[in-house]
């Protein structure tokens, strides 16, 4: 159960790394690589739509929440973890939804 | 090969909607008397039994999600953009939000699961639960809709 307690510290943080990676680019438009699907191939550079087609993010954002949240559960002390409120682990992946249905209505205007 | 993965990806989803939803109406409130509705019944499913399950196939369908992807990508939302459905976009962007963040929590919704269950972890188990089943009904609905968009907006 003790070391168990750093389970509620990955979940937490993925979630707010992965939507940190996304406004990230949303404001600076970089990531840590793109998947172009048209050419099969992964890469660092941002390539024109013409030449490279449409781009995927969401690998990266997935992968870089992962190796964040992976850090940060092993560099938490255990104590830490053990005194995380439980209401933290549900009640921040709801603030996330909350915020990912208010930025996402621009689609609907 | 991507039709064999769409019908997986959609019975994978059938499978986990199955489950979380027991789950959920499960978690919503302790039966007091012998259930005799077909509500009581549906929620009177032994909870944790399922908690594995969901685990797998949730990580298994975002697997196959993005397995699926890039021919998305490519074939499905330069369809939408030329139909200039924005909104289909739109909720699809959010399925692919929602079920990140989802999957991050599937550590913590199996710990909250893990017996012995405790009082102190029983609401984390309710919301983790709730969290879970509302993206799995979302990821679905939104899945479908785009699967039959054309139909529906010819």
């Amino acid at each position: 159960m003790i070391a168990s307690a750093r389970f509620n510290v990955f979940s937490i943080v993925y979630g707010v790394a992965y939507m940190g990676l996304f406004f990230w680019n949303e404001l600076y438009h970089t990531a840590l690589f793109r998947y172009y699907p048209v050419l099969s191939t992964f890469s660092r550079e941002d390539r024109s739509l013409e030449n490279a087609g449409p781009a995927i993010l969401w690998y990266s954002w997935l992968f870089g929440a992962a190796v964040i949240s992976a850090v940060v559960t092993v560099v938490v002390p255990r104590s830490v973890a053990e005194r995380l409120g439980q209401a933290w682990i549900w009640a921040v992946p709801v603030a996330l939804f909350v915020v990912i249905f208010v930025y996402e209505r621009r689609w609907f205007y | 090969m991507i039709q064999v993965m769409l019908v997986l990806h959609v019975l994978v989803g059938a499978a986990l909607l199955g489950a979380l939803t027991h789950q959920s109406f499960s978690v919503a409130r302790k039966p007091s008397a012998p259930a005799r509705s077909f509500v009581d019944r549906f929620r009177g499913v032994n909870s944790p039994t399922f908690t594995n399950v969901i685990v797998w196939l949730f990580a298994v369908n975002v697997l196959v999600g993005g397995l699926l992807y890039p021919r998305y990508r490519v074939d499905v939302r330069p369809t939408l953009e030329d139909l200039q459905l924005r909104a289909a976009n739109g909720i699809f962007e959010m399925k692919e939000h929602f079920a990140a963040v989802a999957l991050g929590l599937l550590p913590a919704y199996w710990l909250a699961w893990r017996p012995p269950l405790s009082v102190d972890r029983a609401d984390t188990r309710k919301y983790l639960t709730w969290i879970l089943a509302f993206t799995a009904w979302w990821s679905f609905v939104v899945g479908e809709l785009l699967n039959n968009i054309k139909g529906m907006f010819p």
